[in-house]
């Protein structure tokens, strides 16, 4: 069975808290921590981009894996912050991680859904036995206009999954996904910061594919939420994921794990992704796991995830658990991300 | 070898707004070939040195530029060797004359740098390092900075002695009307300056300046005056991280030792010296390089006075690189009219008294190239 | 001068140096940088010994006073430089602490 043999994360150590954002624009200490629930996130550096990211979280899930880069057969980058507008992260990536020549490379943007659809769409060439292991990222050193609400969560992470045939640590044992055009968050190609619809983003947006999705998957795999150990949805902050697992019929306790926004905020396209890695970091063998991503524009992946006995030797390789990258911190004030905009903007 | 040094010629050194490059080197030029009562159809070739020219301007080709320039047809060459472009010309000279091929030759050295960013600057003269240097954003204050933490590490060399170095080279500036801070400043001033790249504060940095100096050296050595009697390079890779120590200039050892063989001469015959002083650490590393003082002892060497004029061994009369200003490619020629002047008991307020053996040190990069000189009367 | 062609030639030798561990011999903060650096100022750079050479290198992810001789630091992939907006990105390997 396809499925996940080898994953990495990889999350900067820098971070913000809300009221240090509100310090640098004059306003009051927002209530962020209270309305969006996020405590902190994860910032970037001057010299990391989406491709830094997705190298060190590939890097890792090689690693720990001991996968020969040369037998990747196929890659995929899912950001909204891909370095060019044409020439693709993927190959790049692929050039430092030692790939070679012989894969097929594709850079996706699907707002904060990018990463997963590459571990839907790559899961083909393997399961098609065209290529022994597949290689999808997330990755995003996310963009918000400066001063919006969004800046508080846009955050910057990256995680790989390798996926195979054989030796698989968890089998992806289904997986669906839901589609329609549905503009909630958008960047036009000449526009430097996103824009977003307010409210729209709730529930046409989120709710209705994740719910869309999620209640699909769980009809067509024949399972209900009970019969899961944990689930991860997309987090833009810690109040819609929290709401739809409930609506869903998941419990608190089944998120906890895969919950890292509180700590990191929103890293996009790695969102969910981290979240998965953080629950696989703890998980047992048997353990199902369902996981339900959302990406802006708008589409959810939803996925069944079935742990193996090969997690033990991961769990025991892997230096970087996504725990440890969340307590290994440096706090921040604002001027590294007035650095940032700067050196991106070249303003 | 006996090369005479015919005739010397040298502009002020500093932000010159009114001079582009070609106005020094000619200025500089004309004054030597005056100096030395031949006419421009006797002046056989042309050596010119210049690091940076092409980088900041566009015009390459300076050695015919400079020549047509004077109304001198004979050949013409530019010479470029880093920081050690002026003493590497005059090295070059000196074998077109021991080879017979040219009887009488000019050397100038000229650079015209204050018309660029300090930045642009800073890059360009990372020419002199590695590739992998500029890759990681290396500057020549961090590469000689490191010379330093490792001197001060092993040896206890402390910023006091590096400051000592700037502090005596600015006394010896301040008898110098052609130096670009004929100043001197203080001990707290040079520790307390803005950080360039630490432990090296603005004043353990040499400036950026404008200026040029020129020789005429000539074969027909006839009669008293100043002669060249030792003229040696010597190279080491060009990659601080490649040397086999970051204690050293390695380079300056071996051509300090063969020049002084070419003379005849011991390293405590020298009366006085003109030495690289790029960095503070430098002018420390050159004293134990050229055999002054004991490895290690290079700070309290010149804390301790022995280097500054009326000392044991007076160092950098001219106020050395740091204050006499250090316009690239002219250092190498600059340090040879001033231990030149020296001997010829023309240095007015600077005179060190009894001089007759001189020395001067000349570096490329961060050790890559070395050129000692010894003149004799 | 980084051309398009200079930079894919120096990314191909990249995946040889990751993972790499070597020990920090010397290192400096640079205040004044040259141009294309102008916007890490100030950053450290230092010199490191790995196994079979001696490399020139930034150093990332830390305070100078975390810093202490022979310590381990480990390699990373970043941005080297600032590319102009219609230039080739340059990646290369800088160092961090080792954890």
């Amino acid at each position: 069975m396809t499925g996940i043999v080898s994953y990495g994360a990889y999350i900067p150590r820098f971070r913000i808290k809300p009221s240090q954002i509100a310090l640098a624009w004059g306003k009051e200490a927002p209530e962020v921590e209270k309305s969006l629930g996020v405590f902190e996130k994860a910032v970037a550096s001057y010299d990391e981009d989406a491709v830094t990211l997705a190298i060190e979280a590939a890097n890792r899930a090689i690693t720990t894996g001991g996968i020969d880069p040369t037998l990747i057969g196929g890659i995929t980058i899912g950001s909204e912050s891909h370095p060019y507008a044409v020439k693709p992260s993927s190959t790049t990536v692929a050039e430092i991680l030692g790939m070679g020549t012989d894969y097929l490379a594709a850079d996706l943007e699907f707002a904060c859904k990018a990463g997963t659809a590459g571990i839907q769409l790559l899961s083909g060439l393997v399961s098609q036995n065209k290529t022994k292991y597949v290689l999808a990222v997330g990755s995003d050193v996310a963009q918000s206009r400066p001063a919006d609400v969004l800046e508080y969560t846009a955050s910057s992470a990256s995680a790989a999954f390798i996926l195979g045939n054989q030796n698989t640590i968890a089998n992806i044992v289904d997986f669906t996904s839901y589609s329609s055009d549905t503009p909630d968050f958008w960047r036009r190609d000449t526009e430097k910061f996103p824009s977003h619809g307010g409210r729209f983003t709730g529930s046409p947006a989120y709710f209705a594919h994740v719910f869309g999705a999620s209640q699909n998957m769980l009809k067509k795999a024949k399972m209900t939420p009970q019969d899961f150990d944990y689930a991860i949805f997309h987090m833009p902050n810690a109040k819609f994921p929290k709401e739809a697992a409930k609506k869903l019929g998941f419990t608190p306790e089944q998120l906890t794990p895969g919950f890292v926004v509180p700590q990191i905020g929103n890293p996009y396209s790695a969102s969910s992704m981290v979240g998965l890695a953080a629950t696989l970091d703890i998980a047992k063998p048997k353990d199902k796991i369902f996981m339900c991503s959302y990406g802006s524009g708008a589409g959810s992946d939803a996925f069944v995830i079935e742990v193996t006995p090969e997690i033990k030797a991961h769990q025991k390789r892997n230096q970087s658990t996504v725990a440890k990258q969340i307590k290994d911190k440096e706090y921040i004030n604002y001027s590294l991300i007035a650095k940032n905009i700067l050196t991106k903007y070249k303003i | 070898m006996k090369i005479k040094i015919a005739g010397t010629g040298l502009t002020k050194f500093g932000e010159l707004w009114n001079k582009d490059l070609l106005d020094l080197a000619l200025e500089a030029s004309s004054e030597a070939i005056h100096d030395s009562r031949l006419t421009i159809n006797q002046i056989d070739a042309v050596f010119v040195a210049n690091m940076i020219h092409g980088k900041l301007s566009g015009q390459d080709h300076l050695g015919a530029l400079v020549a047509s320039s004077l109304g001198i047809k004979g050949a013409a060459f530019r010479v470029e060797g880093a920081c050690a472009s002026g003493g590497l010309a005059i090295h070059l000279a000196i074998q077109s004359l021991l080879a017979g091929t040219y009887k009488n030759v000019l050397v100038v050295g000229t650079e015209k740098m204050t018309d660029a960013t300090s930045s642009q600057i800073t890059s360009a003269l990372m020419g002199a390092g590695s590739e992998d240097e500029r890759r990681a954003g290396f500057t020549f204050p961090a590469l000689y900075a490191l010379m330093a933490k490792a001197h001060m590490a092993k040896f206890g060399t402390t910023r006091n002695h590096l400051a000592s170095v700037s502090v005596k080279n600015h006394f010896h500036a301040s008898l110098n009307s052609l130096a670009q801070f004929p100043f001197e400043v203080s001990m707290e001033k040079v520790l307390e300056s803005p950080v360039i790249s630490s432990p090296f504060t603005l004043f353990d940095v040499s400036p950026i300046t404008d200026g040029a100096g020129a020789v005429v050296l000539t074969s027909e050595s006839m009669g008293a005056g100043v002669f060249i009697s030792g003229s040696a390079v010597a190279t080491d890779t060009v990659g601080l991280s490649q040397r086999e120590s970051l204690l050293e200039i390695a380079a300056s050892k071996d051509a300090s030792q063969k020049a002084l063989k070419q003379a005849g001469c011991e390293i405590k015959d020298i009366k006085l010296a003109e030495v690289h002083d790029c960095f503070t650490i430098a002018e420390i590393l050159a004293m134990e390089d050229l055999g002054f003082c004991e490895k290690g002892e290079g700070g309290k060497f010149v804390e301790k006075g022995h280097t500054k004029l009326g000392g044991k061994i007076p160092v950098n009369t001219s106020g050395g690189l740091k204050a006499c200003g250090h316009p690239v490619a002219a250092t190498g020629v600059k340090q040879i009219i001033e231990v030149t002047h020296q001997l010829q008991q023309r240095a007015g307020k600077r005179q060190v008294n009894g001089a007759d053996v001189g020395l001067t040190h000349n570096v490329g990069g961060s050790g890559a190239t070395v050129v000692v000189h010894i003149l004799q009367t | 001068m980084s051309t398009p062609a200079s930079i894919w030639r120096q990314h191909k030798k990249l995946h040889i140096y990751l993972n790499k561990v070597g020990r920090l011999i010397v290192w400096t903060k640079i205040f004044v940088a040259p141009s294309g650096f102008e916007h890490q100022t100030p950053y450290l750079v230092g010199i490191v010994q790995f196994e079979s050479e001696r490399l020139p290198l930034q150093i990332v992810d830390c305070n100078e006073e975390e810093l202490k001789v022979n310590m381990k630091v480990i390699t990373v992939i970043r941005k080297i430089g600032k590319a102009k907006s219609e230039d080739v990105i340059e990646y290369g390997i800088k160092v961090k602490p080792r954890s």
